[in-house]
């Protein structure tokens, strides 16, 4: 070809005209486990255009991407947007361990947001701040907190009644069958509810703290709703500085159902800790307070959400653990590795690096990408099923250094090693609590499918994608 | 002291970590406690700076980066954006805190071979080679316009002015021409984020290094003065002077300003009548046209820098390996700087109208920010013993192919209907005007 043909054809053709630009992706939608076409190498590998990271199609359909990364670009530099992508759970498992070589310095987009918080830090200073809160959300002082847990839950199913007999949209009594969209009417509201309660916030709070909420989760964009984002944020930091200077002064109490103290709340006890010899400021427990009501919302929301859907979606399994109460945990654990609501974390190459062949110069952005180590064929068989029985994945307590033994592997939704998500034993109790209240209550439940949307066929359902499940519709027997 | 302590993985991966011995190289408190910015950029999404808006018509949104979020955190593309004209500069001249990768990094191909750009005979080679070709290419490609009748002076003229000139640079023959040309293209359109681009420029660049190997062979036994014959005598460190050597050295050097500036100036010059009459009355008003026609639209919108160390600039930390884009299109449109910034005006009376030399300021005013030509030279004045500079051999080429257009088609003019315009075509490419039809008489 001469090169006024090469230079015509790259000019003209398929480009975006003054007049019609074309979309920013120019990626179909393709059928669920298919990816698009983007490509091949001369010996027949195929290319991943990084666009794909910001389309729509890799949002609800990203596994067969994550499937040519992990087997041809195990670490894949993305030009585009001037980071790595790390997509094998080894490796992944590998950086998480090594937080000195893989350190956490905040260029995401979270921390004007979220404030200063422990996700940025790495070493020591991280593992002093992590304990210092962490130690409230695990062992006796979380089981302290299940009471709690189930208490809400049933107030928060009890209130569909009056909702149905209010004329709610989102309980609909139809033929003796109650449905309900679980979404609105408790996953949504139920996690935040929770961590009120677990940091010992006034009930009356909860409104403020569910709309504080949402305005960061949809301002870590940042993008237009930034703004409204980190005012939230302000607005969060100030109410609970408020709360922490009086408690300084005032220490608060948990009281179990009769009444008895259980002891201090987290506030109380975080304002009377000390680190290398001086209190926490007032900042440093906001900050971290406004990382809890972050990291505790949407990720249990996601995980009720899928767990139900997946459940429902496999009538045989939901029996199952109907029948024995154990296989919820089973359950909980098989859903996030195969639907987490987590994609991953970022890290930071303390030094040069080269892994796979790939060179990475200090201070690059590498994403360790958790969907994909959850789905990632050498771990785990027949990844995109969702099976609550199978014998590769590690349901038992959840560790801090992971689990691989005997052929059996922890899941990557929480992470491993120092980072690991200190809430991961109060999420997993607040989905299990929850689940088995709402199994108690939702007599033959099913998906109402008519309701659900549908993907691109227009028959079968969407595809959950990187995104949990947003409305789930679900149709049971109204009781007597 | 360093020492590498290699570290094996589990799945067959080995991590080489290179650590000082001292525990640096891990600080990671008071990056996190600067970077509480609190700060709202609601104004632009990051996405934007990734769109077919961008990629026609980026001043918009450049404007909006300069005008409330000078140093902007991109969080999707993993960067900063500099944009106001003090501190593009100030970054794009600071060698001590600020990298820059060569191309082959981009391709992941570092050891491929050797950029000899930078030998004074080389770079004697190449100004000589501009100098002594521009004014042939010029007159064959005007002469080959009139005779089509119709043309495209982007496509049929400015894109092949750099080729021709760089073909002749090297001696290489016709026959050989078109097979270099649509390498060379490839090879450095490769360089990019695409996938697609880089597959076939790696091919390409293997094919170039294959290509000189053969006239490298050719050209040792004979004393011809040009480009190819000077880089086969160089005595370099690390062993003779390759194939692939000559095809990095052509990859690392810049393909667009002459290329992209040409297409922008005649676009402007067409485009706006009153200053096509002043620029084509003399040579000196063509090089205050091209000089403006840089400032205002220039090829390279902007050039990548990379942290050695974390810097402390511009009210942030920025740790270390973060990459800094410097905005030559957002400086250069600095209302700080200057007066009327979003209008073309040839005569400009606050542009810099000399080559900066060791600052950008070389005549107390401001130079428009050619990023593909490198920082200022830092002589304060040409060397005897060296040739003009990359900036000076650029100016100078595209000045005097244009007045040979000039005299060549004197009514030169854009084709009736014809709706010009600049753009891109991929992020990070060279912004300028593909097709621009012309009526030659």
């Amino acid at each position: 070809m001469s090169f006024y043909e090469e230079l015509t054809r790259d000019v003209e053709p398929d480009q975006p005209t003054k007049d019609q630009p074309t979309k920013v992706s120019p990626f179909p939608l393709m059928p669920e486990g298919q990816a698009v076409d983007m490509g091949t190498a001369a010996d027949g590998t195929p290319l991943i255009d990084p666009r794909i990271f910001d389309s729509p199609e890799f949002f609800r359909n990203p596994y067969p991407y994550y499937r040519i990364l992990r087997d041809h670009y195990p670490v894949y530099h993305d030009k585009l947007h001037n980071c790595y992508w790390v997509t094998r759970y080894d490796d992944i498992t590998e950086c998480y361990f090594d937080d000195e070589g893989f350190n956490t310095i905040p260029k995401g987009s979270s921390s004007g947001v979220l404030g200063n918080t422990q996700l940025e830090l790495s070493g020591v200073e991280h593992r002093r701040r992590r304990n210092l809160y962490g130690q409230h959300l695990v062992g006796k002082s979380l089981q302290n907190r299940i009471p709690s847990i189930e208490r809400l839950a049933r107030e928060m199913i009890t209130a569909w009644d009056v909702a149905a007999a209010e004329g709610s949209p989102y309980v609909i009594d139809e033929g003796g069958r109650r449905t309900v969209e679980l979404g609105h009417m408790f996953a949504n509201e139920f996690p935040i509810r929770v961590v009120c309660e677990v940091l010992g916030f006034p009930r009356e709070a909860q409104a403020d703290f569910y709309y504080w909420y949402n305005s960061m989760m949809s301002g870590l964009g940042g993008s237009e709703t930034h703004k409204q984002g980190v005012q939230a944020r302000q607005h969060l930091e100030d109410y609970v500085a408020g709360i922490v200077e009086a408690r300084r002064e005032q220490p608060t109490y948990l009281y179990d159902g009769e009444g008895n103290k259980l002891g201090k709340d987290i506030i109380s006890k975080l304002c009377e800790t000390k680190l290398d010899g001086d209190y926490l400021s007032t900042e440093e427990i906001t900050s971290n307070i406004a990382l809890i009501v972050g990291g505790g919302g949407e990720t249990t929301r996601g995980a009720i959400m899928n767990l139900w859907c997946l459940l429902l979606r496999h009538p045989d399994q939901y029996t199952a653990v109907l029948a024995d109460d154990d296989n919820w945990n089973c359950a909980f654990h098989e859903m996030l590795r195969h639907s987490t609501s987590i994609g991953g974390q970022p890290r930071h190459n303390t030094f040069d690096v080269e892994m796979h062949g790939v060179h990475v110069p200090a201070g690059s952005l590498m994403n360790m990408v958790d969907f994909s180590a959850n789905h990632d064929e050498r771990i785990f068989a027949e990844p995109e099923t969702f099976n609550i029985f199978r014998n590769d994945l590690y349901s038992g307590k959840l560790l801090r250094s992971g689990y691989r033994k005997d052929g059996k592997c922890s899941h990557m939704a929480f992470g491993v090693g120092p980072h690991l998500c200190p809430g991961a034993w109060i999420s997993h109790q607040e989905a299990v609590v929850g689940s088995r209240i709402l199994a108690g209550y939702m007599r033959n439940p099913c998906i109402r499918e008519d309701k659900m949307p549908r993907d691109i066929d227009g028959v079968r359902p969407a595809p959950m994608g990187l995104v949990s499940v947003r409305d789930l519709w679900i149709e049971f027997d109204l009781q007597g | 002291m360093t020492e590498q302590i290699p570290v094996e993985g589990r799945n067959g991966v080995v991590i080489r970590q290179q650590r000082s011995g001292t525990g640096e190289g891990y600080r990671t408190y008071e990056v996190h406690q600067r970077e509480r910015v609190g700060q709202s950029t609601e104004k632009i999404k990051p996405i934007q700076l990734l769109s077919d808006d961008y990629l026609h018509n980026p001043y918009p949104l450049l404007e909006i980066l300069r005008e409330n979020y000078p140093c902007y955190r991109d969080w999707l593309g993993n960067c900063y954006w500099m944009s106001r004209y003090n501190d593009v500069t100030s970054v794009f001249t600071d060698d001590a805190n600020f990298e820059t990768r060569p191309k082959l990094w981009f391709y992941g191909m570092e050891t491929f071979g050797r950029d000899l750009g930078a030998y004074p005979e080389v770079v004697t080679a190449f100004a000589q080679g501009m100098d002594n070709h521009v004014e042939e290419v010029a007159t064959r490609l005007s002469r080959a316009m009139l005779a089509a009748g119709n043309a495209d002076l982007a496509r049929d003229f400015a894109a092949r002015l750099p080729l021709e000139i760089l073909a002749g640079t090297l001696g290489i023959s016709n026959a050989d021409r078109e097979h270099f040309f649509s390498r060379y293209w490839q090879a450095q359109r490769g360089t990019g984020w695409r996938p697609d681009l880089q597959v076939k420029g790696r091919v390409a660049l293997t094919e170039l290094a294959d290509y000189f190997t053969g006239l490298l062979a050719q050209r040792k036994k004979t004393d011809d003065a040009n480009l190819l014959s000077v880089l086969a005598g160089l005595d370099v460190e690390g062993g003779p002077v390759t194939g692939a050597d000559v095809a990095v050295t052509l990859l690392e050097r810049d393909h667009e300003t002459v290329h992209g500036a040409t297409a922008n100036l005649w676009y402007l010059l067409l485009t706006h009548e009153a200053e096509y009459a002043k620029a084509r009355s003399a040579p000196r008003m063509m090089k205050l046209a091209y000089l403006e026609a840089l400032r205002y639209c220039p090829p390279v919108l902007g050039a990548p820098r990379f942290t050695r160390h974390e810097v402390e600039r511009f009210g942030r930390l920025l740790p270390q390996g973060a990459l800094v884009v410097c905005s030559a299109a957002a400086a250069n449109r600095d209302p700080r700087v200057f007066t009327n910034p979003n209008s073309f005006v040839v005569d400009r009376p606050d542009l810099c109208q000399r080559e900066p030399r060791g600052q950008y300021r070389a005549d107390g005013l401001a130079s428009g920010i050619a990023l593909g030509l490198g920082k200022p030279s830092i002589h304060p004045a040409v060397p005897e013993d060296r040739p003009r500079s990359l900036y000076a051999l650029t100016r100078d080429t595209v000045v005097t192919a244009s007045m040979v257009l000039v005299e060549n088609i004197p009514d030169l003019e854009l084709r009736e209907g014809a709706t010009p315009g600049l753009r891109a075509l991929t992020i990070g490419e060279m912004h300028t005007c593909w097709q621009l039809p012309v009526r030659v008489g």
